[in-house]
């Protein structure tokens, strides 16, 4: 790596002059990766070794509630993983959650974004806002605890207002044709204020100037959704998609506290799949190798993310 | 299939080179770990020249002052009651031995206490020095050398080993593997199954006349009445008091796919078929657990939901607690070792605990074979000298007479021959008699022991659960599921010599 | 065209709706808190009951509540301002040092993001424990990992919004780079690092797995003891426990969305919107 020092300024002989111990390593080369260094330490330290670890471990067959010392199994434990068909329909499941939660919640998200767009008069506004964001801030622990109480059939509420409106009760988390329903609405309630946060955030790196032009030109809310908006907006928007997309896709603390993965296998998500073969069987060869499936499908995703700035860099020509 | 990492020098250098520090790390400190001071596990000669495994003989503890870490299950009674008692402990210890002992609890629900527990053992550490472990977990704990072998503390402490009532607290809680006859737990609070009855409703003339009108037959009242029928007889009293339009239910049982809860409830059916869920001989579970027998039962016994609340299949011991005392249903499967939670202050007086039902065997044979609850304490193999001490003591004091009394007299059960057979111990609580009745020879088994004891119940567990809730409707289909699936497991260990056959593997659960 | 009163009122009225219905479910918590076990099972749901400060006392004389308060307090706020310290250095750097590796260096540290917790949990704990982590440092050092990634990727998109021209004018004043560095660039990317810091509270806040597993004695937090502590004595979930707990919780990142709004919003994007939404 070479480091450049922009804006050096033009040398003052009496600076020169003067120049500390301490200043004369700050001008060096290697100052620059002295900054660097502890985040350097961290990431290595807690992160490139782990991986490199858990890389590694993937080939072996390796559990911690055996005496015996790991043994190598090459891609045996990959093997496994792709021909269980029990795992596959945990990837088919998870895709699914992710299609619609993100699918759902960008859609109500950008509606009501829009709703609350110029709403910056509004008594209370910063009350109401709070209010709004408040589920995504709960402890996921604790909501997914909360909703299993509102959802059940004999003390929950929804099902109380739910009988009072229609006559029947629905067993929301049990019943096999709600329970996955009942979860994604769960995550839509957590994460649509996000999503309305992304989208008020979008429109507001909209120039004003733009939006006042548009105003004088008389163009249809169309035209100026189209042609204003949009090309300002989109990125933010593409990144609150994308944050959401990595978020839904790691969703444990959720379906671990409300249904435990049930009934049978319907909210079974990938994600605690990876738990269960990590904690409760310690089987830290066939978990690895997992883990190292999830982290490629995680690195398509982030490829996916840097892809989104990287044309917003391109277009702005930074 | 396997080779070793010696034979594989390509493979291995590969990836030494990505972990060599941390693998040097790792090896230096488990080495560290492995001498720690005093470190020495199980009964090597303590410099004192008394092993530790006695407990504290003489003066060798006196002005010292420790901490002893426990791990117990979080909302479980029984296993609270021994970190409440925990003061008269540490008294008696000051007095008798001169030393200073606190109590740390750390808990976790059924399931998570064993991820949270066993990692630590993996890494040799002390942090819990005595466990309530669950019996399933012998073999997990075991197998590994993580745990202290019981036998080696009875040779040493001859007073400890105490008479059990039954061979069932022996096999239970105590033995791994299963038959060896090798003891590794130490009973801490036995359990088995019953059923928990409204006695006021069953009493009630009313009732009683509207169910001769309706049925032909007497209602059953008495304990002794109720401990003879089979679930079939058991049928016309749950649809009798089953009365959804007053959001009263006739029963509740557990079909939850949290941890064992389905299992436990579903296998007293199992057993009343004459056959188990695996053979412990072969190691085989493909032919013991798909049979059609199995697969009827199987349907029977989610065929009991009609006379249930809503939710069946998220049923937990603690719906069962919450279901009871809120007076939603007439009865209740449960563990009796919550009799003290099923009754609460208003239903004091008006329940009955009577074992479980029972079953027609193929032999003709009037009986049940309930499944066996309840944890055994087991020691950390890598507990320093001066903690493995104080968890003897700990336990010499936990199996006297006066502290066992006090623990049954706050709710917990006895498992000796003389705490079972006890005066009076029968008419004590609503739940003893029963207790004492599946505790006999042959009432209750427990099953597997395995180190892949997680494994195979996450298979079952998730299996069941989508029998119970209609995720699948062919109870042979979820049997060949689970089936398979635990036979390739139990194949991949070694434990048996058959693979399962393809087909099996192949079924998927939606 | 001015709108007339009422139809601003119908407006304004909607939103207020819009944020209600989502309050709704946290305000049930919230009830449930002031409620008695039996008011809280109770059919049907009780709206108007006699409130009862019962449980917020019993929840905070459990003997491990006030020292897992006091663990989330002291993890996740010095956790997070370490990431802070750390991610500035950084991205000071990556924004003014042109190194060709950049992208691809900020690429990997937010991949670090995008991964389960659970895969890297098992070789974190292995680590750990070789290396006897597992104490309150260990669990400190990994929620500052974790926190890393959004507060370089927010930080060093805040100080590229700062033009070089003002490092040029402290160098031609004779300023140093680290003069420069903490008090001409620092300031300006106040409301940057505002917003990671309440960005990174939240999820170190509420994690749960990592700590669940990995935390021993001393680094357990408050979703923990929600986790573990949710059954009462006898095996059924004490939902008044439950209750109070989450909403004395819940306080917290409550105001700070409450009183530091703008930045919130500015940290979910990386610093690409500085202004007033």
């Amino acid at each position: 790596m070479r480091s450049v020092h922009p804006g050096q300024p033009s040398a003052d002989p009496m600076l020169l002059a003067r120049r500390s111990p301490l200043r004369t390593f700050e001008e060096s080369r290697f100052f620059s990766f002295t900054l660097l260094l502890p985040i350097l330490i961290f990431f290595v330290a807690l992160n490139v070794i782990p991986t490199l670890w858990m890389i590694g471990m993937s080939f072996y067959n390796y559990s911690l509630m055996s005496p015996a010392p790991p043994t190598f199994l090459g891609v045996d434990n990959f093997v496994k993983i792709y021909n269980d068909s029990d795992l596959w329909s945990a990837f088919g499941r998870t895709f699914v959650f992710v299609v619609l939660a993100v699918g759902l919640e960008t859609t109500l998200g950008v509606l009501l974004g829009f709703l609350f767009w110029g709403s910056s008069n509004m008594p209370g506004r910063r009350l109401a806002l709070t209010l709004l964001f408040v589920p995504m801030v709960v402890t996921p622990v604790a909501s997914g605890l909360f909703w299993r109480l509102i959802y059940e059939p004999t003390f929950g509420v929804a099902n109380y207002l739910l009988q009072q409106l229609s006559g029947q009760k629905i067993d929301f988390l049990t019943n096999i044709d709600w329970a996955f329903g009942a979860v994604l609405f769960v995550d839509i309630w957590m994460w649509t204020p996000f999503m309305i946060l992304m989208t008020l955030a979008a429109l507001g790196s909209v120039p004003k100037a733009e939006l006042e032009a548009a105003e004088v030109d008389r163009l249809t809310a169309w035209q100026r959704l189209w042609h204003v908006i949009w090309p300002h907006g989109k990125f933010i928007l593409m990144l609150g998609i994308l944050l959401r997309t990595i978020d839904a896709y790691k969703t444990t603390d959720l379906v671990f506290l409300m249904t435990n993965g049930g009934p049978g296998n319907i909210t079974e998500l990938i994600a605690l799949k990876l738990y269960r073969y990590a904690f409760a069987s310690l089987n830290i060869g066939f978990s690895s190798a997992l883990a190292v499936i999830l982290l490629l499908i995680a690195i398509a995703f982030t490829s996916i993310y840097l892809w989104v700035l990287h044309l917003r860099r391109y277009r702005e020509g930074v | 299939m396997s080779e070793t990492i010696s034979s594989q020098p390509f493979s291995r250098r590969s990836l030494l080179k990505g972990m060599a520090a941390l693998s040097a790390a790792a090896v230096a400190a488990n080495a560290l770990a492995a001498c720690a001071p005093a470190g020495a596990p199980a009964a090597a000669p303590a410099a004192e020249g008394a092993s530790p495994l006695q407990g504290t003989v003489g003066d060798e503890m006196r002005g010292k002052s420790l901490e002893l870490s426990l791990a117990v299950i979080a909302g479980w009674p029984p296993s609270q009651l021994p970190i409440e008692m925990f003061p008269s402990f540490a008294a008696a210890v000051k007095e008798k031995y001169g030393y200073d002992v606190t109590v740390r609890k750390t808990e976790a629900p059924f399931a998570a206490l064993f991820q949270r527990v066993a990692p630590t053992l993996a890494a040799k550490s002390q942090e819990f020095n005595l466990i309530v472990s669950d019996s399933q977990w012998l073999g997990a704990l075991a197998e590994p050398g993580w745990i202290i072998k019981a036998d080696d503390v009875y040779a040493v402490n001859p007073e400890l080993d105490l008479e059990p009532f039954s061979s069932l607290v022996v096999n239970t809680y105590q033995v791994y593997p299963d038959g060896s006859g090798q003891r590794w737990g130490f009973p801490q609070m036995p359990d088995t199954q019953g059923l928990f009855i409204r006695k006021d409703l069953v009493e009630d003339p009313a009732e009683q006349a509207a169910f001769e009108a309706k049925y032909g037959t007497k209602l059953p009242s008495t304990y002794d009445e109720f401990a003879e029928l089979t679930i079939q007889e058991y049928e016309p009293i749950f649809e009798f008091f089953n009365r959804p339009d007053q959001e009263f239910y006739g029963t509740a049982a557990q079909y939850s796919k949290e941890y064992d809860f389905f299992s436990c409830a579903y296998h007293p059916y199992v057993y009343a078929t004459g056959g188990d869920i695996w053979d412990p001989a072969t190691g085989n579970v493909v032919g013991m657990l798909n049979t059609d027998a199995n697969a009827a039962q199987l349907e029977y016994f989610r065929s009991l939901t009609q006379y249930m609340p809503p939710g069946y299949s998220d049923f937990t011991i603690g719906s069962m607690i919450d279901l009871f005392t809120q007076g939603k249903v007439f009865s209740a499967f449960n563990w009796l070792a919550v009799g003290l939670f099923m009754i609460s202050p208003e239903l004091e007086g008006k329940v009955m605990a009577v074992p479980h039902p029972k079953f027609i065997f193929p032999d003709g044979e009037k009986k049940v074979i309930g499944a066996m609850g309840g944890q055994p304490w087991v020691i950390n193999a890598f507990n320093d000298d001066d903690h493995m001490r104080v968890c003897i003591d700990f336990l010499k004091w936990w199996y006297q007479d006066d502290t066992q009394e006090e623990f049954v007299s706050k709710g917990g059960l006895p498992w000796s021959k003389k705490g079972v057979e006890a005066e009076g111990f029968e008419e004590s609580k609503p739940y003893t008699r029963a207790f004492k009745y599946m505790l006999e020879e042959g009432r209750s088994r427990d099953f597997w022991h395995l180190p892949e004891y997680a494994e195979l119940l996450a298979v079952q567990q998730e299996a069941y659960s989508a029998f119970a809730s209609g995720q699948v409707n062919d109870p042979k289909r979820v049997l060949d599921y689970i089936a398979g699936r635990q036979q390739q497991i139990l194949f991949d260990k070694g434990r048996t010599q058959t693979a399962p056959p393809a087909e099996l593997l192949d079924l998927t659960l939606s | 065209m001015q709108p007339s009163r009422t139809r601003t009122t119908v407006y304004y009225s909607l939103l207020w709706l819009v944020a209600l219905l989502f309050f709704l479910p946290v305000f049930w918590i919230l009830m449930a808190s002031f409620k008695t076990p039996d008011d809280i099972l109770a059919v049907p749901p009780r709206f108007l009951f006699q409130p009862t400060v019962d449980n917020i006392v019993s929840m905070l004389t459990r003997p491990n509540t006030i020292p897992y308060f006091i663990n989330s307090l002291f993890l996740s706020i010095l956790s997070v301002t370490l990431a802070l310290a750390v991610s500035f250095l950084a991205a000071y750097t990556l924004s003014r040092y042109k190194f060709r590796a950049t992208n691809f260096l900020m690429f990997l540290i937010l991949s670090t993001r995008m991964v389960p917790a659970a895969a890297l949990v098992v070789p974190i704990f292995q680590m750990y424990n070789a290396f006897q982590w597992r104490n309150q440092f260990g669990v400190l050092m990994l929620y500052t990992m974790f926190s890393i990634p959004f507060s370089l990727w927010i930080l060093k998109g805040f100080i590229d919004g700062v033009s070089q021209r003002y490092d040029e004018t402290g160098f031609v004043n004779g300023a140093s780079r680290l003069h420069v560095m903490f008090r001409v660039v620092l300031p300006q990317v106040r409301p940057g690092l505002i917003a990671a810091f309440i960005f990174n509270l939240i999820f170190v806040w509420n994690e749960f797995l990592l700590n669940f597993i990995l935390g021993g004695p001393g680094t357990q937090m408050i979703p923990y003891a929600l986790a573990v502590g949710l059954t009462d004595s006898g095996g059924n979930v004490d939902w008044a426990f439950v209750a109070s707990l989450s909403t004395g919780y819940v306080l917290l990142p409550t105001l700070m969305i409450f009183f530091f709004q703008k930045y919130l919003l500015v940290g979910m994007t990386f610093g690409t919107v500085r202004g007033e939404v």
